[in-house]
C-alpha cells in the first residue's frame, strides 16, 4: 500500500517530464537519459539502425520539432541532408540556432579526417572531417559535459540532479573505459577494413588501422575494378577484418572475404542498430569484443 | 591526441562559449558566399510526332498550344524536352543563404537558350516562432504536391497531365506573399494562405487584352481591362503522420482568381475571361525499407470551376460574340515510384481527366496518358533517366485524336551547395 502510493507520487513526475528535448541520433538520447532521468523526455528523430545521413525527412518529425524545448545534434554536417527543412518547417525559436535550446555537439569535438581540399570529385565528403565522432568512448564524456552544461542552462530548476547525475555517470564511464582499453590492448596497430569510415574514431582510440574501404570514395557505391584492387591490397597487406555497418548491404564485403579469407565482422555505429544494443554500455562492450 | 582532448576539455569548462580553437578564429568573406549550385536538364526526345505538329496538339476543351516551342505575347519560352533530338531544358542557378537572424532569402535562375527567368525569388522569415513563416517574393505556391518542387526533384521528366493542362508548364508560379502556421499538435498540421499576382497565363491570368485581328480586310477588336492588383488566393491545409512505418502526407488545396486567357493569335482566334477555381486533393505515402530502398505511392485529384465568358468570331466571321461559357473539369494521376537501393529507381505513372463538362454538355473524358520510367545515379548530384509515355490525350483540329509516343532519355547534374529537400 505504501509502496503504491509513493509509485502514484512519482507517476505524474515521470510522464509529466518538465522540459521535452528532441535529438537527432539514439546515442545523444542516451546520453540525456543518463544525466537528466527522469527530468527530460527526450524524442529521437533517426533510427539506430539506419545510416545517420540518409534519414528521410517525414513531415510527422516536423511535428515534434515544432514542440520541443532544445534539440541537440550531432553536427559537422551529419544532419545537413534532412534536418534542416524540418526545423526551417517547423518555426520554433526555441531550437534556432543560437538559442540556448540549440546544441551542436561537435563544437566541442576535435574533428579527425579534416579534408585540406573539397572538391566532389573525391566523393560526399565532409568540410568539417569525419563526423562520427561519438564512437570514442572518451569523447562521450565530452559530450556528457556539453550536455550537462546544456540542461542546467535550460532547466535551473534541477541543476543539482542533473550535476549528481552528471558525476555518476563520469565515474561509471571511466571505470568502463579501463575495462575496454584492457580487451582491446592485444589489438593495437592491426590492420582492418571498412565499408565507410565510420569507425575512424574508434580506430583511433584503439589504434586499429584502416588499410581501405569497399567504398572507392565516400558515398560511392562500390565498383568491380576498386573491389579487385582492395582484394590484392588484403593479399598483400593481410588485414584482420572487415568492419562492416549495419546498414550497407554486406554483397560486397562477403565476396571479398570469400577470395580473401578474412571474415566479415558487423559493428554497430549506435544504439538499436542491432536488436542486442540496448544502451551507450552494450554498444562499446559490443565494439570491443567484436573483434576476435 | 591527449593534448587535443586536454584542450577541448579546457575550452569546454568555459561554459556557454562555443570553444573554437584559436587557430580556426579567422575572419574570411569567402565565409559570407551564398550556397551556389547550378543543375543541368539536357534531354534526347524521340518522339513519333513531328515537332511542327506538336504545338497544334490540344487537351480538348482544356489547353492547347501546351508542347513544344511557343509563343504567348512577348513572352517566348519551349516547354522541357520541346523537340524531337537534344533538348537543353535548362541550366538553374540557385542561391541561398540567410540574411540575418531573421530571415533566409532563395534565388532560382532558369536559365535557357532563350533568356533568364527569374524562376524564384523569395525572402523567408527564419525568426517568427509559434510555427508561422511568412515568405514574399516571387514562388512556387505550395498549393498541393507537386507544385511547389523543382523540374530536378520531379520522379519524371515532365509534369503530370493534369497540372500542365490547367495550370500549364509551370504550375502556380506567382509574386505575392505567403503565410503559413504549423500548429503545436502530436501530428504535423500546416495551414497556409498565400495572396498572389496572377499570372498564370493558362488559368489565373488578369492582364490586359488588347488585339486586332484582319480578317478580310475589316479589323476587329479583342479588348479586356486588365485588373490592377493580386487576383489570385491560394489556401490549403495539410498534414502528416506515420502508419507504422509509413509516412504519410495529405491535404487539401483551393485557389481561386481570375482567368484572362488570350489566344488571339491562334487560327480561331479567341480570348476567355472567367472566375476560376481550382479544387485540389494530394496524397503520399511513402514505405522505407531501409536507409536507401522504398515504395512510394503518389496521386493528386484536381478539380476546376471557371465561369465566364468568350469572346470570338461568329461562324461567318463578320463579327464577335461573346456566349458565356461554364467549365467543369477534373483530372488526376497516381504515381508509384520503387527505389531498390540508392542508385537505381523506377515507376509508373497514369494520368486522366474524367470529367470534362463544358455549359453542362460533356465532353471528351476519356483522357489518359501512360508513363514509365527508370532512372540510375552515379551520386546524389548525377540522375540519369530512361521515360517512355503514351499520351492517348491530345487532339488535333483536322485528325482528331492523335496519339502521341515519345522516349525521353535524360541527364539531370548538379554541381555546388545545394539545400536539402523536403519530404
Amino acid at each position: 500500500m505504501h509502496k503504491f502510493f509513493v509509485l502514484l507520487l512519482l507517476l505524474p513526475l515521470s510522464i509529466f517530464a518538465d522540459i521535452k528535448i528532441a535529438v537527432t541520433y539514439p546515442y545523444i538520447g542516451a546520453i540525456v537519459k543518463e544525466i537528466s532521468k527522469d527530468k527530460v523526455s527526450t524524442y529521437v528523430l533517426a533510427k539506430g539502425n539506419w545510416d545517420p545521413h540518409f534519414v528521410v525527412p517525414r513531415p510527422s518529425l516536423i511535428a515534434k520539432v515544432r514542440r520541443v524545448d532544445g534539440i541537440i545534434i550531432n553536427g559537422g554536417e551529419l544532419e545537413i541532408g534532412w534536418l534542416p527543412p524540418l526545423i526551417k518547417r517547423a518555426s520554433n525559436s526555441k531550437i534556432a540556432k543560437g538559442s540556448i535550446g540549440y546544441l551542436d555537439l561537435s563544437r566541442y569535438i576535435d574533428f579527425l579526417d579534416k579534408p585540406t581540399k573539397l572538391d566532389r570529385a573525391d566523393g560526399d565528403i565532409h568540410p568539417d572531417g569525419n563526423p562520427h565522432y561519438h564512437l570514442d568512448p572518451k569523447n562521450i564524456l565530452i559530450l556528457a559535459k556539453a550536455i550537462k552544461n546544456y540542461l542546467i542552462a535550460l532547466d535551473l530548476d534541477n541543476k543539482k540532479e542533473y550535476e549528481t547525475n552528471y558525476t555518476s555517470f563520469v565515474n561509471l564511464w571511466n571505470g568502463k573505459i579501463k575495462e575496454w582499453d584492457k580487451k582491446m590492448e592485444d589489438k593495437k596497430g592491426i590492420k582492418i577494413v571498412q565499408y565507410h569510415n565510420n569507425l575512424a574514431y574508434f580506430n583511433n582510440a584503439y589504434s586499429l588501422k584502416t588499410i581501405g574501404t569497399i567504398e572507392p570514395l565516400p558515398g560511392i557505391p562500390p565498383s568491380s575494378r576498386h573491389t579487385m584492387e582492395l582484394i590484392n591490397k588484403i593479399k598483400a597487406q593481410k588485414p584482420s577484418a572487415i568492419l562492416h555497418d549495419v546498414y550497407h548491404s554486406t554483397k560486397t564485403a562477403k565476396f571479398i572475404a570469400s577470395k580473401t579469407g578474412i571474415p566479415v565482422i558487423i559493428m554497430p555505429h549506435d544504439i538499436e542498430s542491432l536488436d542486442e544494443i540496448e544502451d551507450l554500455v552494450s554498444l562499446f562492450d559490443y565494439l570491443t569484443s567484436a573483434i576476435k | 591526441m591527449k593534448k587535443i582532448l586536454l584542450t577541448t576539455a579546457c575550452a569546454v569548462m568555459a561554459f556557454g562559449m562555443d570553444t573554437i580553437p584559436v587557430e580556426k578564429r579567422e575572419f574570411s568573406a569567402s565565409k559570407f558566399v551564398p550556397d551556389i549550385s547550378l543543375v543541368l536538364d539536357a534531354s534526347y526526345v524521340d518522339r513519333n510526332v513531328k515537332d511542327h505538329e506538336v504545338s497544334n496538339l490540344e487537351l480538348e476543351g482544356i489547353a492547347h498550344g501546351l508542347y513544344g516551342s511557343h509563343s504567348h505575347g512577348e513572352h517566348a519560352h519551349s516547354s522541357y524536352n520541346a523537340s524531337n533530338g537534344f533538348n537543353l531544358n535548362y541550366a538553374e542557378l540557385v542561391l541561398s543563404s540567410s540574411v540575418d537572424p531573421f530571415f533566409e532569402m532563395n534565388g532560382v535562375f532558369h536559365y535557357s537558350e532563350e533568356g533568364v527567368e527569374i524562376e524564384e525569388a523569395y525572402v523567408t522569415s527564419t525568426a517568427l516562432d509559434y510555427g508561422l513563416r511568412a515568405r514574399l517574393g516571387k514562388f512556387n505556391s505550395n498549393f498541393g504536391y507537386l507544385n511547389e518542387q523543382h523540374h530536378h526533384s520531379w520522379d519524371f521528366n515532365d509534369m503530370p497531365l493534369v497540372y500542365e493542362g490547367f495550370l500549364g508548364m509551370h504550375g502556380i508560379n506567382e509574386k505575392g506573399i505567403q503565410f503559413q502556421y504549423t500548429a503545436p499538435t502530436d501530428f504535423y498540421l500546416m495551414a497556409g494562405v498565400e495572396i498572389l499576382q496572377g499570372d498564370n497565363e493558362q488559368m489565373f491570368g488578369n492582364s490586359e487584352i488588347h488585339s486586332e485581328v484582319d480578317v478580310n480586310g475589316t479589323d476587329f477588336d479583342f479588348e479586356t481591362e486588365g485588373e490592377d492588383g493580386s487576383t489570385l488566393t491560394v489556401a490549403y491545409v495539410k498534414t502528416a503522420f506515420d502508419i507504422g512505418e509509413t509516412a504519410i502526407l495529405t491535404g487539401l488545396s483551393y485557389a481561386s482568381g481570375t482567368s484572362h486567357i488570350d489566344h488571339t493569335d491562334d487560327e480561331e482566334a479567341h480570348m476567355f475571361i472567367a472566375d476560376s477555381k481550382l479544387y485540389g486533393f494530394d496524397l503520399v505515402a511513402k514505405y522505407n525499407f531501409d536507409s536507401y530502398s522504398f515504395f512510394k505511392l503518389q496521386t493528386e485529384v484536381l478539380y476546376r470551376d471557371m465561369d465566364g465568358t468568350v469572346t470570338k468570331f461568329n461562324d461567318d466571321q463578320t463579327a464577335l460574340v461573346t456566349p458565356s461559357v461554364k467549365k467543369e473539369q477534373a483530372g488526376a494521376y497516381i504515381q508509384a515510384i520503387y527505389a531498390p537501393s540508392k542508385t537505381w529507381a523506377m515507376g509508373l505513372r497514369y494520368d486522366t481527366f474524367f470529367k470534362n463538362t463544358i455549359n453542362d454538355v460533356d465532353g471528351a473524358d476519356d483522357l489518359a496518358k501512360y508513363s514509365v520510367m527508370t532512372e540510375y545515379k552515379t551520386s546524389e548530384f548525377a540522375r540519369f533517366r530512361l521515360q517512355y509515355n503514351r499520351n492517348e490525350a491530345l487532339s488535333e483540329d483536322e485528325e482528331g485524336r492523335v496519339d502521341m509516343n515519345t522516349i525521353i532519355f535524360s541527364a539531370n547534374i548538379s554541381i555546388g551547395a545545394h539545400g536539402a529537400h523536403a519530404f
